[in-house]
């Protein structure tokens, strides 16, 4: 990034208040029960995760970092506390509920892509966009428009199976952003990406990021991603240990 | 029990035909008219006094003795309908003795003293057995038939004997009678009935009766064996013996069918 | 639809195992449509068989069906003649029938003089040109195979048909060619009672009287006598010449039944009396007119106050019903196990289907999918199973009966004498087939719906840690 761009982002930081938390957490809590036992994997957790960031949430295995992740993408509700979503409480919602906020509200990118496998790229992209009732002719312009976007327009027919693992990776976060969500899960994203399609794709994320204006939540182990991040949350052991804002 | 019946039904018919047989002494002078002769043979067959009498059957097929049953008669005539009733029990064979079988006019009940039961025997039912020997009832034939004097002819008896006689043809009046037509032979001097032959409806011969050995007999001659010869099948042929004539009072009673368990004839 | 999309890719995803479950559903939905059409081609054969021996409808006196068997000519018709005009000339009932015709039924004995044997019988006399033409029904197309001509003239009185079995009781076989025919032992008839040598030569006697020759009588035909007691009680004798036989399907009929004319049964069982008729058939153009046909015939009577009662050819022939109702229970049976085979099948590949793809699932909820959608999603792959699989099997069953009905298969139904040829009616079965089809797309439905509510119970996180 140049130092341009840097101030640049800063000044806005300070200035937009479209910065606000777009997710707070207050004192959550996630025990599981393996058999009789009660297995605390979050412990008490409160942040705030500011909108149109590449938030980062780091620690060793075991922490607590993925049932976060989990926490915060709305796929998993906390033994207590709160979840607040751009000002909606989610851990009040039911099972239905839940589902309609996540299909409208958050995208994910997976570690292992994801892709359903009998769809070519394009119908993955579009799927999303079919979940929430979009009128197909629409449909199909966005996703074309977004498979462009990433560079893939020329594979929209392939299947997942005769995609690299980049390209799937692409298809997946062009499938995140369609439908324009609040805010973008991604977990261990480049994991298994060599370093240089790795870096692409850290590369288009920003892109996406900074064009779409949406928030990327990402969990990683990869140094060059966590150079990238506007914050930084570190996890050991069920609680917030660390925060650390820019790195850019 | 079928033959057994045949044979019972045979006895009651000859028993009939015998008690209708012309009697009287016939005034000189002009030939009588079939209906005299008719009135003449009911006159005979009617004592006005119930009877008993015994029977010996002998069945034959193609000249050869097949059976022999021995019955005891009693005979009573309704003096409204002027129907013959008869009571028939088996005297032998050993094995059917003390059964016995009712005739009331068209009705006929076999009564088995084993079972105590009565069964009503229907006009298909007594088809059975010697199946030409069927259905033979009491015939009224003055009530029954009309008949003519159709000629006057000489024929040969059972016993091959001449006999000058009139011969009548009879016509059923009644749809109860039993044969549609009856041919009758007359004997002028006597007025004893020499030969019948008896007709189905549809014009078959079905029976063949020849009348002989004739003796004095409860007032009148009467014929003590009657042979009879199947029409439909000629090689089944029965005679039977009359003997032991008895007038005898016969209550009334025992021409019911309830009463047949209770009956112990002397 | 990409609900649709994805279920029909994800059937050919799987080849194999899609294949497996498709061929099951194919060859239960091809096996149960071709045993339909099976028993059509019975129901039908049977019908056509029964319609042309007894018709659709008869008419009796009322009491006749349950009572008259011990003496038919007891319940005769009385007029039968101006019933059957009124019948014949009815507008509508002319419009409906094919054969309107008068039947006789009679009991007696027939004997055989020249083998002193004797037999009871069961009669039915009828119109010959009536009766043939009745042989000709053929509503279905099953062709009146089997069922001979009676080989009598209206006006002759004197011919009759016999059942083979009753043939050879009396002794005849031999002047009626019929191979096969053992002779009875000899059963010696003398019995053993003292022999009295009779009063009489009896022999001599009955010489006098016996006819000559019978004028009437054809040579090679033999005469028996037919023996019954008239309605009026009185015993009667007719002579019958034996110019056919027929074989017929059962046992008990086959000893013991005698055809002729109506005229001849007439004679024997009223003689002087009038000449009645038991029954009246009416054989319908199509079967299905049979309801209105007899609502027309009771109006018809009570219009004119007639005592008469209509039965049906279910009625007349209870093994009819029994022999439908068989099949049935048959066909039942075959439907329900293929019908629990399928649902194995199904829900098999299905649980199979639900645990390979639990990260898909977990993907798709992540995405927002609710509970139901998903569920959904694999009730959608269980029907489209059912419904390919059940189109293919109903197309294989048609090609299959397309084959064996031209083929030279033959096979004896029940109550036939007679091998005819297979034949797979698919063209009748239609609503059977039909109903197949659409049982086995629906019970595959109901089979994916375990294995698709286990997807949809999956928690996401669970499910997300299997991709």
């Amino acid at each position: 990034m140049t130092l341009t761009a840097d101030l640049e982002a800063g000044i806005l930081a300070a200035a937009d208040p479209a910065r606000a938390p777009i997710v707070q957490l207050s004192n959550v809590v996630k025990t599981y029960k393996a058999g009789s036992q009660d297995v605390p994997a979050v412990k008490g957790i409160s942040l705030d995760i500011r909108s149109q960031t590449f938030t980062m949430i780091v620690g060793p295995s075991g922490s607590g970092k993925t049932t976060l992740l989990n926490l915060i993408g709305c796929i998993d509700t906390p033994t207590s506390g709160t979840i607040t979503i751009r000002g909606q409480n989610v851990a009040k919602l039911n099972d239905n509920a839940i589902s309609d906020f996540r299909a409208q509200h958050v995208g994910f990118i997976f570690q292992n892509f994801s892709l359903i496998p009998v769809l070519s790229a394009w119908e993955n992209i579009e799927y999303p966009l079919m979940l929430l009732g979009m009128p197909a002719a629409e449909r199909r312009e966005r996703a074309t428009s977004m498979l462009e976007e990433v560079g893939l327009a020329d594979q929209r027919r392939h299947r997942p199976n005769q995609l690299s693992g980049g390209q799937k990776q692409r298809v997946a976060i062009a499938r995140a952003l369609v439908k324009g969500p609040d805010f973008v899960l991604a977990d261990e994203p480049t994991a298994n990406l060599d370093s240089k399609t790795g870096a692409g794709i850290i590369n288009l994320m920003r892109r996406m990021q900074e064009q779409y204006s949406t928030t990327f939540i990402f969990s990683t182990h990869d140094d060059h991603l966590m150079s990238h991040a506007d914050e930084t949350f570190s996890i050991c052991d069920g609680l917030l240990v660390g925060n650390v804002s820019g790195g850019r | 029990m079928n033959k057994t019946m045949s044979h019972l039904i045979l006895a009651v018919l000859v028993l009939m035909f015998v008690s209708s047989s012309a009697q009287t002494a016939k005034a000189p002078g002009e030939g009588p008219t079939a209906l005299e002769v008719l009135q003449a043979a009911d006159r005979v067959r009617n004592p006005a006094q119930p009877f008993k009498t015994t029977l010996a059957l002998a069945e034959y097929v193609s000249g050869k003795e097949r059976d022999r049953t021995s019955l005891i008669v009693y005979a009573r005539q309704d003096p409204s309908s002027l129907q013959f009733n008869n009571l028939v029990r088996y005297a032998e064979p050993r094995r059917d003795a003390g059964k016995m079988v009712l005739f009331k006019g068209v009705n006929l009940w076999f009564y088995d003293p084993a079972s105590e039961a009565s069964v009503r025997i229907s006009p298909q039912q007594r088809l059975l057995g010697q199946a030409s020997e069927g259905d033979v009832l009491a015939v009224n034939l003055s009530r029954d038939y009309a008949a003519r004097i159709i000629g006057e002819e000489t024929l040969q008896d059972a016993d091959r004997e001449n006999r000058d006689c009139w011969h009548l043809d009879m016509a059923a009046t009644t749809p109860d009678a039993v044969y549609s037509r009856i041919e009758y032979w007359v004997e002028r001097s006597t007025y004893r009935p020499i030969k019948g032959k008896f007709y189905s409806d549809s014009g078959r011969l079905l029976k063949i009766a020849y009348y002989h050995k004739y003796q004095q007999q409860l007032g009148s001659f009467r014929p003590m064996e009657t042979i009879l010869i199947d029409g439909v099948n000629d090689k089944l042929a029965t005679i039977i013996d009359n003997s032991d004539y008895l007038f005898q009072d016969i209550p009334e009673a025992w021409f019911q069918r309830d009463y047949l368990p209770r009956l112990r004839p002397e | 639809m990409l609900t649709l999309t994805i279920a029909l890719r994800n059937i050919y995803r799987n080849t194999r195992r899609s294949l497996t479950t498709l061929a099951t559903i194919a060859l239960g939905a091809a096996a149960v449509s071709l045993f339909g059409a099976f028993i059509t081609y019975i129901e039908y054969g049977v019908q056509t068989g029964a319609i042309q021996q007894t018709g659709h409808l008869q008419v009796f006196r009322t009491g006749y069906f349950d009572f008259g068997a011990a003496s038919p000519a007891a319940w005769g018709m009385e007029n039968y003649q101006a019933v059957l005009r009124l019948i014949k000339e009815d507008p509508e009932m002319k419009s409906l029938s094919t054969v309107v015709t008068p039947i006789q039924s009679l009991v007696g004995i027939v004997g055989s003089s020249e083998n002193n044997t004797s037999k009871t019988f069961f009669g039915t006399g009828f119109v010959p040109s009536e009766r043939d033409r009745m042989k000709q029904w053929n509503e279905y197309g099953t062709g009146s195979q089997g069922l001979k001509q009676s080989g009598l003239r209206d006006g002759d009185l004197l011919g009759g048909i016999s059942g083979v079995g009753l043939v050879r009781i009396l002794g005849l076989c031999r002047q009626l060619n019929l191979d096969e025919c053992p002779t009875a032992p000899t059963v010696s008839g003398v019995g053993d009672a003292p022999a009295r040598p009779p009063s009489v030569d009896l022999g001599e006697l009955t010489k006098r009287d016996r006819p000559v020759g019978n004028a009437a009588q054809r040579d090679s035909e033999p005469t028996v006598d037919l023996l019954a007691a008239t309605a009026g009680g009185a015993p009667n004798v007719v002579g019958l010449q034996i110019t056919g036989v027929e074989l017929q399907s059962a046992k008990e009929l086959d000893d013991n039944y005698i055809g002729m004319n109506i005229g001849l049964a007439q004679n024997l069982v009223y003689g002087r009396g009038d000449h009645k008729a038991t029954g009246i058939i009416v054989q319908l153009k199509r079967t299905e007119d049979m309801p209105r046909a007899r609502a027309r015939l009771s109006n018809l009577f009570k219009e004119h106050g007639l005592d008469l009662e209509v039965r049906d050819f279910t009625q007349l022939n209870p093994q009819y019903t029994q022999i439908i109702g068989l099949f049935g229970s048959i066909f039942s049976f075959i439907s329900v196990i293929i019908g629990i085979v399928v649902v194995f099948t199904v829900s098999n590949a299905m649980s199979m289907s639900v645990v390979e793809r639990t990260g898909e699932i977990g993907t798709m909820r992540a995405m927002g999918v609710r509970r139901k959608g998903i569920r959904h999603q694999f009730l959608v792959e269980g029907s489209l199973l059912g419904l390919i699989g059940a189109t293919c099997g109903v197309v294989i069953a048609y090609i299959a009966a397309f084959g064996v009905n031209h083929s030279l298969l033959t096979w004896t139904p029940p109550g036939r004498v007679a091998p005819v040829p297979l034949i797979l009616y698919m063209t009748g079965a239609y609503t059977l087939i039909a109903l197949t089809w659409f049982g086995l797309a629906v019970i595959s439905s109901l089979a994916s719906m375990i294995p698709a509510n286990r997807a949809g119970r999956m928690t996401v996180v669970d499910a997300l840690r299997h991709v």
